[in-house]
């Protein structure tokens, strides 16, 4: 498929629940794609990785990369949670559900970054970017720079 | 619509222990003690017990072995909240599995839920518990899930904190009288609004309250309760509901949850309307999920809550009761009689159908509502009654 062996993605992510439905997820995170399930036959995404489409009941799912482009549609910003490189709970660790620009409901849940408290709201435009972790690539998003129409 | 079950299982048997942030003892002994207060409550001994039902906390074999109970011909580890117990326990004497269920459910403050409790080598020793953090800090799985739906809700109907602030109130302010409760300072609306925030919108206070103990039941045929010692409290109808986005992060809005599944089947099956509940116990794991059923119950509309909660609020006691006459989760809720997954409110709810909720009860009670469970995939809801 590609240079990246199994051995390697889970080494990379210790700790998260791999299986042979989501490593594929995980091994385009390694290469900063980010890879949402999508339908072969009728074109549905879905969210979390499944083995079939949630809409046809069809087994041809293929991870496939996303615009990027998306808006908040749920957020929090935590002051409690797992420990990890990089976050300051007592500042506040945002988490947001991103509607992708894919599919209404298509939601992927990550942090926000280059983001002030202020501007942090329901609806906002944002767009995908890395961030590293321990040497790790991380999807995240960002407010989207505003576009010509 | 009336099912063929309606009013024909009834709980005939109470036990519990009290509830603690550090009880100083093993998940099964709290258990154990509970088991046999309900039992002998029942005025049954071990031989009548033909049923068991619990959870992989302190699973049904163990409680068979240490209560040397001969013979089971039905058993179920279930997973929470405590609406499975009851509702597989009312199937199974229905369906004719056995006849008599002792149902129960341990706590214990495991050391995945805070450093204090991993620090006590019992505790750690006991494992992590089912509350460990999710692995990712970028995922409203696991504890995280209803904080983003209370910040949406907040957005959505335009209303402040004070929402979330009545039903952690409301339930404090019943937990000064059970002696049963972990949490029992008087709590106002200003220690509300400036507690620090954990996971935004909400605070500690928002969220139940991780602590020891154990109820336990005894469920039977009606027909046979009525034998028993203790006025029978009649299961009269029970739903579950969950709908295909059981995620947080893919649930639609505040109101296309499991919610108004097992609302909507509950009213189908009950002959038991709104307006004649007489306690009302709403899961509060969550504040949000508090608001939410007395929305999706029908008190009021959605994002009602806020003003209903004002129009229905006993000032002389600082809580809600709703029409003058319908209180609320008077034992004080997961949040401060302590975090039972539901057992505290199922154990309430007979208790009151039973008359027997001493300076707390409800007068002339004979209709209790119990909506345990969240919004992604455990709500539940239960009528109880009695003759
Ligand atoms: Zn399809």
């Amino acid at each position: 498929m590609n240079g990246i062996t199994d051995a390697a993605v889970f080494e990379s992510f210790p700790g998260v629940a791999i299986d042979h439905d989501n490593i594929e997820h995980y091994r385009g995170i390694l290469q900063r794609r980010l890879l949402v399930n999508r339908c072969a036959d009728c074109g549905t995404w879905h969210e979390p990785a499944r083995s079939r489409c949630p809409a046809c009941w069809s087994t041809r799912v293929e991870p496939t990369k996303i615009s990027g482009r998306g808006v908040i549609a749920l957020f929090t910003v935590l002051h409690h949670g797992p420990p990890a490189t990089g976050i300051d709970y007592q500042e506040g660790h945002p988490v947001a559900a991103v509607e992708l620009a894919e599919q209404p409901g298509l939601r992927f849940t990550a942090t926000i970054v280059d983001c002030k408290r202020e501007t942090l709201r329901i609806g906002l435009p944002v767009e995908l970017t890395w961030i590293e972790r321990v040497g790790v690539p991380v999807p995240a998003f960002r407010p989207a720079e505003p576009r010509n129409a | 619509m009336t099912l063929p079950i309606k009013d024909r299982v009834a709980i005939a048997g109470l036990g519990s222990t009290p509830f603690s942030r550090d009880a100083g003892r093993a998940a099964g002994a709290m258990v154990l003690d509970a088991c046999v207060g309900a039992v002998r409550d029942a005025g049954l001994t071990a031989s009548d017990i033909d049923g068991l039902c619990g959870s992989n906390v302190v699973p049904a074999r163990y409680v068979q072995g240490a209560l040397g109970i001969p013979e089971c011909t039905w058993h179920a580890n279930l997973t929470i909240p405590f609406q499975h117990q009851i509702i597989e326990s009312m199937n199974a004497i229905h369906a004719g599995m056995c006849s008599t269920v002792l149902a129960y459910h341990g706590v214990y403050r495991a050391s995945g839920t805070s450093r204090a409790a991993s620090a006590d080598p019992f505790r750690a020793r006991y494992g992590a518990g089912p509350n460990v953090l999710f692995q990712t800090p970028d995922t409203f799985e696991g504890a995280v899930g209803h904080s983003p739906w209370a910040r949406r809700y907040l957005d959505k109907y335009g209303v402040g904190r004070e929402v979330f602030g009545k039903v952690a109130i409301n339930n404090r302010s019943n937990a000064v009288l059970n002696e049963r409760a972990a949490m029992r300072q008087p709590l106002t609306m200003e220690d509300y609004l400036s507690a620090r925030l954990v996971r935004e919108p909400l605070t500690l206070y928002d969220m139940d309250l991780p602590v020891d103990g154990a109820d336990a039941f005894i469920i039977t045929s009606a027909e046979r309760a009525r034998d028993l010692p203790h006025r029978p409290v009649l299961i009269h109808a029970a739903a579950l509901g969950q709908n295909d986005r059981p995620f947080s992060a893919q649930m639609l809005d505040v109101d296309c949850t499991g919610q108004q599944i097992a609302i909507r089947q509950l009213w189908r099956h009950s002959d038991v309307r709104l307006g004649d509940v007489d306690v009302f116990f709403p899961y509060d794991g969550f504040s949000i999920i508090t608001v939410r059923w007395f929305e999706t119950a029908g008190y009021c509309d959605d994002g009602e809550a806020n003003a209903f909660f004002d129009a229905h609020w006993e000032t002389s006691t600082d809580r809600i009761l709703i029409d003058g006459r319908v209180a609320v989760n008077t034992h004080g809720g997961s949040m401060s009689e302590g975090a039972t997954q539901g057992s505290g409110h199922f154990r309430e709810a007979a208790a009151q159908l039973r008359g027997e909720a001493g300076v707390r009860q409800v007068p002339n009670a004979k209709h209790a509502l119990v909506t345990p469970g969240g919004f992604f995939f455990n709500a539940g809801a239960v009528m109880l009654r009695t003759e």
